[in-house]
């Protein structure tokens, strides 16, 4: 990645140049690093807490209970109320708390029914609460978080595999090549959802939340590799039969070397247009699944599970389905725009224009 | 990428061909006459089928007729109208028995539109006549005598005879309707049918019980000139079949679309329309039920008046998406109604498997007793509407044990107990670890969708005492075989129970429902014993007592006996923790159109929802009345109504 070619370099600059794609780029990536630190700004766990003058850090640590901050009980401290606890007292500790301060599950319902809320500046509940009484923008970045990182490495995972297989078929030919295209063939005859479905409804739930994830990810992985071989299995004939293909057997390279130093490099710029649209699929299908129940477990904050939600509610709490949706299509808008520019910037033929 | 879109678009498209298939190819059946083997299982059985005549009717018997009873429906009801109803599922079968048969159409197909011999009076708890005109009870023989109404025919227009009782064994008790628990039930729990004439019989079932009659009078007959092809193939035979019934409404062929709608339709000749409890009741000429999957689709179709009532069980149905001030509540067009009505409740609670590894110990049961905070979900999910559960039997009267109450969230008791169980230290996520760096963790699982708030509310008031609920939602199917194999640790479900005079015990306590050969026969625990599957002991409670017990109060004819041993059984239950109580709710509410009325009280004390027992009739005139006034702007005098005349 170091000794870009030219060739390569040139593309790139061409990517920057077109703006809507690279901004978005910019913002996707941006979006990204903010979700990574959803712990700092949306939690229920107080950012400092300066108590007896001792400074806590609990946001990445374990849990406080709440005897280590002279309150009675043994579980989790709650941040909020000993800070208005404080705050009534006039005593001299103090804490920060983040932005929102509400974790994605808990319930915290103003009114003391556990029903959907309009968003509300003072309760800050900015987004308003889902069904339970959950906070949306929290259950909403968390969600975001796990799809988008669902996303990317379902498209590395997809790309591993379809390459590999891919390339292997093109450059042996052969009997290899017609084996696996009709391995290939069969494989992906077999509907994905119901297979998803299927092995998803007897994953034992006594695995962890994050193990029965990693599951939905391999099953789908494993349902989704074979459109990119074909691709790549005809580039890398094409390619092959190319005279600096075999200039470099006559040399006597091998043929690890011929494909990754030689071929792939020459058929990556057909990879990277499709890999923006690879996420935009993996997005889709997970809040597909999660909207029909089949996908990450519950509690787990999902876009799917608040489209369900706010479908359900259309009549009475229209801010559920509106913030789940506008999240939704500006992702998605933003891989897309990526996509494109991606795609544009790596077309050999510079001029030509998309109509 | 294109793969997904490619498969969805193969799942869709399977959808709409599964929704628009059904056509079975028609494959020629052998012809079956079973007359003969019928006729040889009963000279087989000479003790059970008994054949006399009329001579040997005990002259010393107190006939009864129910004939002081009160009616049930209302003279002002008219016939007429279709209504529209809605069902989740297409139903599987049209089977009355066997795979796939008890499913939501049931109701329709079975338990509120067919007559028995004597039904339950849904005000008085007595019996009122079915199929029979008058019956009586010989306590000292176990016996209950039946005269049948010379009137009853099938609504083919074959009469009811004594014959389809006989058969009606024959059928249950035998392997080819693929039904186990029928096939035990009218094999053990009756031991003989005599015979006198074609309208006169008796059975007689083994142990006298104070409610023997029920068990008999709720026994309905089966035709026997319709089963006349019963055999091996019973399961795909009948599959689509309508047996022909007693009761008022029949299905026709053409109007069974399958995975579109199914339908009803009155037989004006029905024999009974004009029997004194039966009359003013199953008004409509048709029952229309479409296939609508989502219950927000159901409600949306039901706004449109697409369909003519719905259920407002649910708070967020009653309070935000129908509140009082909606427009069409407003203009009178929609009717709210709630009704308390008094019925043994369904055991909505978290149902502890106590073979598994740690809910075997009664020191964590009792702390999960204590962790669960249900109050919190009665006060703030179901907005206090609900009331809590204090045991598995409640609603039974006399039955019910009077002052045992269901164990309250507590912190610090769910953490002593827990403490004394070897959790006292919590791990870096709060839940608590034993010495062994075992967390304190089960799986939840429930097949209720529309109920999962209810788990994830209770998983955050769990994690407050160090325990922790993994939820685990399955489909309704999925979620029941996993109870009925025993593979929960805990489970949240509830059975649903029938209106009868005392709880029973057997199905769900007794230690034969939870292993086979529970004890050895010094009444130590048998070392080799294996866990029985497909049965309602969801607890795997395996007590000696508690068998004792259950063993007497089965054979007891003694009411106060039974009601000292119910009540002694309902705190062994208690004790033993292994059942946290959850919720019931005392009312059911609907919402309808004007033109859906009902009788004067709205309906009846032991009714258990608004159509069980079919009192409400149309009223097409104000139907079009109201339609027009939708259309014109016209309104009416709300009605919002509560009927408390029962609570």
């Amino acid at each position: 990645m170091l000794n870009l070619n030219p060739q390569t370099l040139k593309k790139l600059r061409r990517f920057r140049d077109i703006k809507r794609g690279y901004y978005s780029f910019l913002t996707l990536l941006a979006l990204l690093f903010v979700l990574m630190i959803a712990e700092l700004w949306v939690n229920s766990r107080a950012l400092v807490v300066s108590y007896e003058g001792d400074l806590y850090f609990p946001t990445y640590t374990a849990f406080h209970p709440g005897t280590d901050f002279g309150l009675s009980y043994a579980y989790e401290t709650n941040y909020r109320e000993l800070q208005e606890q404080w705050q009534a007292e006039g005593s001299d500790n103090w804490m920060v708390m983040p932005i929102v301060p509400y974790n994605p599950y808990e319930n915290h319902s103003p009114s003391n029914i556990y029903k959907p809320e309009a968003p509300s500046l003072s309760q800050k509940h900015f987004l308003g609460t889902d069904t339970t009484s959950r906070d949306i923008l929290a259950r909403l970045t968390y969600g975001t978080r796990i799809a988008l990182l669902f996303a990317i490495v379902y498209m590395v995972a997809v790309y591993l595999i379809g390459i590999a297989i891919g390339c292997a078929m093109g450059y042996f030919g052969g009997t290899f090549d017609l084996l696996f295209q009709r391995l290939i063939e069969i494989w992906s005859n077999i509907p994905f959802l119901y297979m998803v479905i299927i092995v998803f409804s007897v994953i034992p739930s006594t695995f962890s939340i994050p193990m029965r994830i990693a599951i939905l990810l391999i099953v789908m992985v494993l349902f989704s590799w074979t459109g990119m071989t074909y691709y790549m299995r005809t580039e890398t004939y094409k390619e092959k039969s190319r005279d600096y293909i075999a200039a470099a057997k006559i040399i006597g390279a091998s043929n690890t070397r011929i494909v990754l130093k030689h071929i792939l490099p020459n058929v990556l710029s057909t990879l990277v247009t499709f890999m923006p649209f690879t996420v935009v699929a993996a997005i889709t299908s997970v809040t597909a699944l999660d909207f029909l129940g089949f996908g990450l477990p519950v509690p787990t904050p999902s876009l799917g599970e608040l489209l369900k939600q706010g479908t359900a509610n259309l009549r009475t709490a229209e801010w559920i389905v509106m913030s789940a949706f506008t999240t939704l299509v500006v992702l998605l808008t933003l891989v897309t725009f990526i996509g494109e520019a991606v795609r544009e910037s790596f077309d050999p033929k510079k001029f030509t224009v998309y109509k | 990428m294109k793969t997904i879109y490619r498969n969805m678009t193969g799942l869709m498209a399977a959808l709409l061909l599964a929704g628009c298939g059904g056509e079975t190819e028609v494959v020629e059946l052998e012809i079956i006459d079973n007359t003969e083997e019928v006729l040889a299982y009963y000279a087989a059985k000479p003790e059970f089928f008994v054949f006399k005549t009329l001579a040997d009717i005990p002259t010393d018997l107190s006939w009864e007729d129910g004939s002081d009873l009160p009616e049930i429906g209302s003279d002002e009801a008219v016939k007429g109208g279709t209504l529209y109803n809605t069902i989740q599922d297409f139903p599987r079968t049209l089977r009355r028995l066997g795979p796939d048969s008890n499913g939501s159409f049931r109701p329709y197909l079975l338990d509120y539109t067919t007559l028995s011999i004597a039904h339950r009076h849904p005000n008085e708890f007595d019996f009122y006549p079915g199929l029979a005109t008058s019956w009586a009870v010989d306590k000292e023989n176990k016996t209950v005598y039946v005269k049948l109404n010379p009137a009853a025919t099938w609504s083919d227009g074959e009469p009811v005879t004594t014959d389809d009782f006989m058969f009606m064994f024959f059928m249950n008790q035998s392997s080819y309707i693929v039904a186990p628990w029928y096939t035990n039930w009218y094999s053990t729990q009756y031991t003989n049918i005599t015979k006198y004439d074609d309208h006169n019989f008796s059975i007689t079932i083994p142990d006298a019980k104070p409610d023997m009659d029920s068990r008999v009078l709720q026994l309905g007959p089966s035709p026997q000139h319709f089963y006349k092809a019963l055999g091996e193939d019973y399961v795909e035979r009948y599959q689509w079949k309508f047996q022909p019934t007693t009761g008022p409404y029949v299905i026709e062929e053409e109007d069974i679309k399958k995975g579109v709608s199914i339908a009803l339709t009155r037989q004006d000749g029905w024999w009974a329309k004009d029997n004194k409890f039966w009359r003013n009741r199953y008004n409509p000429d048709r029952i229309h039920i479409s296939v609508i999957r989502d219950t927000t689709k159901v409600f949306e179709a039901f706004k449109r008046g697409d369909l003519d009532q719905f259920g407002l069980n649910l708070a967020e149905y009653w309070y935000d998406k129908l509140p009082n001030e909606d427009d069409d509540v407003q203009a009178g067009y929609i009717h709210k109604s709630v009704f308390y009505n008094q019925i043994p409740r369904p055991t909505y609670g978290l149902w502890m498997n106590s073979h598994k590894h740690l809910l075997d110990n009664l020191d964590i049961r009792t702390g999960i007793q204590h962790a669960t905070n249900w109050q919190l979900v009665i006060d703030k999910f179901f907005r206090g509407d609900y009331a809590r559960l204090q045991s598995s039997s409640d609603g039974y009267g006399e039955f019910s044990h009077p002052t045992l109450k269901s164990r309250l969230y507590d912190i610090d008791k769910a953490q002593d107990f827990f403490a004394k169980a070897g959790f006292v230290n919590r791990g870096p996520d709060g839940i608590l670890v034993n010495d062994n760096g075992e967390r304190l963790s089960f799986t939840l699982s429930t097949g209720y969708e529309s109920l999962k708030d209810v788990l994830t509310i209770m998983k955050e008031e769990a994690s407050k005492t160090g325990l922790e609920f993994r939820i685990e939602v399955l489909d309704g199917t999925a979620g029941w075989k996993k109870v009925q194999e025993k593979k929960h640790d805990i489970s949240f479900s509830a059975l649903s129970v029938s209106l009868e005079m005392y709880p029973r015990f057997w199905e769900t306590y007794h230690s034969a429902n939870a292993y086979n050969n529970a004890f050895l026969e010094d009444g130590s625990i048998n070392p080799e014993r294996t866990v029985k599957t497909q049965t309602n002991n969801m607890e795997m409670i395996a007590l000696l007592d508690m068998d004792r017990m259950i063993d007497t109060y089965r054979a007891s004819d003694d009411k106060e006996q039974m009601i000292e041993l119910a009540h002694k059984m309902t705190q062994l239950h208690h004790d033993n923790a292994s059942f946290s109580p959850g919720f019931y709710q005392p009312f059911y509410r609907v919402g309808h159109w004007r033109w859906i009325r009902y009788p004067d009280g709205f309906n009846l004390k032991y009714s258990r929802s608004a159509g069980e027992y079919y009192v409400q009739w149309i009223d097409t005139k104000l139907r079009e009345e109201t339609l027009a006034a939708r259309k014109n702007g016209e309104t009416f005098d709300p009605e919002i109504n509560v009927f408390d005349q029962y609570k």
